[in-house]
């Protein structure tokens, strides 16, 4: 349990058990459940609306959601540029030079969200 | 597992043990994703595939780019492809009818030759090369993310300016293509709509909904006014009006 | 934390272009979100044509540079900054067809791309002032590829190829008229330059784990050094080229071109046409010149095959096509051909012939489009071949202008095409190449034949009911047409001072 792969052994062993916890408790509770599965007559039938249901139940999303999601993709990637910069942001010879920098890359980045805004995308109606 | 027992590099058993473990399900997740019928199926696969890669990264020495393989692609780009699905609709199927003859068997030959060409060379061609290891290009820098950082802000930092300009042209594109700008005053506030609808010439009830008291729920089916004949209100203007083949305008035996 | 960091010197003077058309590009973003509606489309207009003469006259003042700078990604070299300076110059005319609002109200591009095609909101919006996004995205797509030209390691190129393609993809979606076609060229080219892009980074991989650099230089010299297999290093100049070929339309990669230069606006057609062109190529030739050198002999028959396929695929095809936005489509196949032919023989000269003739043939293609958009009908523009009969008597002097840009294609003497054309096979020839001369010669003749039978239905044939109205050019295309014919001619008539700038700018920095 020690080295690079060390830790990461401690997290495996920690989701092997997890993962026997859950399978245990479903397992008992199959065990011990009565196996009498109901089914009255009518259960399975069309309810209140009188249309039997067809096809399948997807449903389209709204394309808006996809603009959320997409600005959030971009702020994803801007996250992970700023994890490296911020274990050598304090670095001699960094300094001013790596604020800047990421200052240009978040300022583009910026930019982006700005359009959003003033084109009222982020607006919910 | 000459790949993986490089020269030099040695390999531990339970690095082995994970590689051996998930690689048969990295491939699987790859074969899944191709072949499931289900669009969303297909995308699910594909996180399996792209969680086994990044346990691979970081295996080998890469926490930053697992990392990156986890945040990025399984969190926000599956995300977004699993939005796209939604869009397009779980149902909707690709036409399968190839309209250049033998296009599909030639693509498989073609493709598969030409990944079987490149996965058999690069294995033979890199066969036996020493494996430098990571462990004197980390130690330059205190660190594997330590290091990355250095080139990236360094060597690299045109190119790092330049994705983020790359971003922006992405989210201008997205944006335009899926974002309707109404103007202010546009949309009809709700006295003006009162108005609009109450004002002579415009019919004030709600419209008959598509379907109602008709023999079939589609909404390219005009609904039956009270006098039997179809209420061309009912259905959006720009659908065309379906003509009922006799099996379809048959008892549907729901009206028990 | 050993080295004491030094952050890479940065020669700005020498990225100035690649600044000013980022930057302007920028602003382009800021001006869509704070200027009103009503006056976008002029400030963009004028920011953007300011901005690429600036850079313009930034690639002017650096004439004779030779440096490698920001940490090495861009190279400052004498192709760079002539191909920079041609870039640029199609860029200003491309940006005046973008801009023409007078010949269709509203111009060439659908105010909200987002409106369904069809619906009664796209019926409202039918003559609604045009989305001015395309202004920025042009500009990032104009950077994109004068960086493309100047990148000197494969990471940094691939970045750039990115951010030209991209804008590319989106602005071909944003046709006014016929939207559904352009929507359906804007997925093609977006999928097919998706896995050109893929194969294009899979080459980079290989070849980084050939030389253990991405640096064109540092290829070049690990081709005499490498311990590595060298199979290694030919499948990645194979994937690499593949990738870049893809961008010049050259056959067997050409499929994607007739359908997107027909259903892209047409200003966007003259844009990818033109511009898109010289940054491909300006990337190969530097690929290839800088960092295969060495296996010139491996990928000369190989590129060779491909440039006579392109030339024959391109010529013969042209000869069938009615659709003249096609038919421009084919020519462009076929004319990457013949500069293949000179990027084929390798040394100064080819370069600097392979550089003439991209110069030549941008003025004429761009010139070319420029009356496309002027010919048209109540249903927009009108490109089936039957309705241009007797246009010529119509108007001549469009029909004039539009004869001249056709023999400069067809390579008649006294145009831009003929000189470029004797630039490239004389390189070729001189190399020893008779074969792509030959090759060459046979498909410049049946490409010589569709330009021609156009030239001869505009003017010999009656108008008659069907043929299409020339609405007059506004400012800005005929300023567009104006450089677009003056250019082709001056190339013809006194191509000294431009073959002898190619020529002293074509030598590499490696």
């Amino acid at each position: 349990m020690e080295g690079y792969l060390g830790s990461y052994a401690t997290l495996g062993l920690l989701l092997l058990a997890g993962v026997l916890f859950l399978a245990a408790a479903f397992g008992a509770n199959r065990l011990l459940r009565p196996a009498r599965p109901a089914n009255p007559p009518g259960k399975t039938e069309a309810y209140e609306c009188g249309l039997d249901p067809v096809g399948g139940d997807w449903a389209q999303a709204q394309i808006r959601y996809y603009v959320y999601a997409y600005l959030f993709v971009i702020f994803a990637v801007e996250a992970v540029f700023l994890f490296p910069w911020a274990v050598i942001y304090a670095d001699p010879g960094f300094g001013i030079a790596a604020v800047v920098e990421m200052g240009i890359f978040v300022g583009v980045l910026a930019l982006g969200i700005l359009y959003a805004w003033r084109r009222r995308v982020l607006r919910w109606t | 597992m000459s790949v993986l027992l490089a020269q030099g590099v040695e390999v531990t058993a339970g690095e082995a043990w994970t590689f051996w473990l998930l690689a048969p399900i990295a491939v699987i997740g790859a074969l899944g994703m191709v072949l499931a019928r289900n669009a969303v199926h297909s995308a699910l696969w594909l996180v399996l595939t792209m969680l086994a890669l990044g346990v691979f990264y970081v295996v080998q020495s890469a926490p930053f780019l697992g990392l990156v393989q986890v945040v990025v692609y399984t969190g926000a780009i599956m995300m977004l492809f699993l939005f796209v699905l939604m869009l397009v609709g779980r149902d909707a199927a690709d036409s399968l009818i190839e309209t250049l003859r033998g296009q599909r068997a030639a693509a498989v030959l073609v493709g598969g030759g030409l990944a079987a060409l490149l996965a058999t060379g690069t294995y033979r061609w890199l066969e036996g090369t020493p494996a430098a290891g990571l462990a004197e290009a980390n130690a330059e820098h205190g660190g594997n993310t330590e290091g990355l950082a250095n080139l990236l802000f360094s060597r690299w930092v045109l190119g790092f300016e330049l994705t983020g300009a790359l971003l922006i042209v992405a989210a201008l594109g997205a944006l335009m293509l899926t974002h309707i700008v109404r103007e202010p005053g546009e949309r009809l506030s709700q006295p003006e709509q009162m108005r609009a609808r109450f004002a002579p010439g415009n019919y004030p009830a709600p419209k008959p909904g598509p379907g109602v008291f008709a023999t079939s729920s589609s909404n390219t089916t005009p609904a039956k006014l009270p006098d039997g004949t179809a209420s061309p209100r009912s259905i959006s203007p720009i659908l065309p009006i379906r003509e009922l083949t006799a099996a379809e305008a048959a008892d549907k035996e729901t009206e028990r | 934390m050993t080295t004491d960091f030094q952050l890479p010197a940065i020669d700005y003077q020498a990225i100035s272009p690649l600044l000013i058309l980022f930057g302007v590009a920028c602003l382009g973003v800021l001006v869509e979100a704070f200027v009103p509606r009503p006056a976008r489309r002029r400030v963009q207009l004028g920011m953007a044509l300011v901005g690429v003469l600036a850079a313009l006259g930034a690639v002017v003042l650096l004439a004779g540079t030779n440096v490698v700078t920001a940490g090495g990604s861009v190279t400052v070299d004498g192709p760079a900054l002539f191909m920079q300076g041609a870039l640029l110059a199609f860029g200003v005319v491309a940006l005046l067809l973008i801009g023409e609002r007078r010949v269709e109200p509203g111009g060439a591009f659908v105010a909200q791309p987002a409106i369904t095609v069809g619906s009664e909101a796209d019926q409202r919006q039918a003559s609604a002032p045009g989305a001015t996004e395309v202004f920025p995205l042009a500009m990032f797509s104009l950077g994109g590829m004068a960086l493309f030209i100047a990148a000197s390691d494969l990471l940094t190129m691939f970045i750039a190829l990115e951010l030209l393609s991209l804008p590319l993809y989106l602005m071909c979606a944003l046709a006014r008229r016929h939207r559904l076609i352009s929507q359906e060229a804007a997925v093609k080219y977006f999928l097919l330059g998706a896995y050109a892009s893929g194969f294009f980074l899979f080459g980079v991989v290989l070849a980084y784990g050939y030389a253990g650099s991405v640096d064109l230089a540092a290829i070049h010299a690990a081709v005499d050094t490498s311990q590595m297999n060298p199979a290694l290093l030919y499948a990645a100049l194979a994937l690499i080229v593949m990738g870049l070929l893809f961008k010049t339309a050259a056959a067997p990669f050409h499929v994607w071109a007739p359908d997107v230069y027909q259903g892209a606006p047409t200003p966007i057609t003259a844009f990818m046409a033109a511009c898109t062109k010289v940054a491909a190529f300006g990337a190969l030739l530097r690929v290839t010149y800088v960092a295969f050198e060495r296996l010139a002999w491996d990928w000369l028959p190989v590129i060779g095959v491909i440039a006579v396929l392109t030339m024959l695929v391109g010529a013969v095809l042209a000869v069938t096509q009615t659709d003249l936005k096609r038919l421009l489509a084919y020519s462009s196949i076929a004319n990457a051909g013949f500069v293949l032919v000179g990027v084929l023989a390798v040394g100064r000269t080819g370069a600097s012939s392979a550089m003439f003739y991209l110069v030549a043939y941008g003025f004429a293609v761009l010139g070319a489009f420029a009356v496309i958009s002027l010919v048209r009908d109540r249903e927009g523009e009108t490109t089936h071949l039957s309705r241009w009969a007797g246009l010529g008597r119509r108007s001549p002097l469009v029909a004039g202008v539009f004869t001249v840009v056709m023999l400069a294609l067809a390579g008649i003497p006294l145009t831009g095409g003929f000189t470029a054309k004797f630039a490239v096979f004389s390189a070729a020839l001189e190399v020893g190449e008779g074969w792509l001369v030959i090759a060459g010669v046979v498909s410049s003749v049946i490409i010589a034949f569709p330009y021609l039978r156009v030239v001869v239905m505009m003017w010999l044939s009656e108008p008659s009911e069907s043929t299409a109205t020339m609405v007059a050019p506004g400012l800005l295309t005929g300023t567009a047409l104006g450089i677009g014919a003056l250019a082709v001619v001056g190339l013809g008539v006194v191509p000294g001072p431009v073959l002898d700038l190619a020529h002293d700018a074509a030598l590499f920095l490696r």
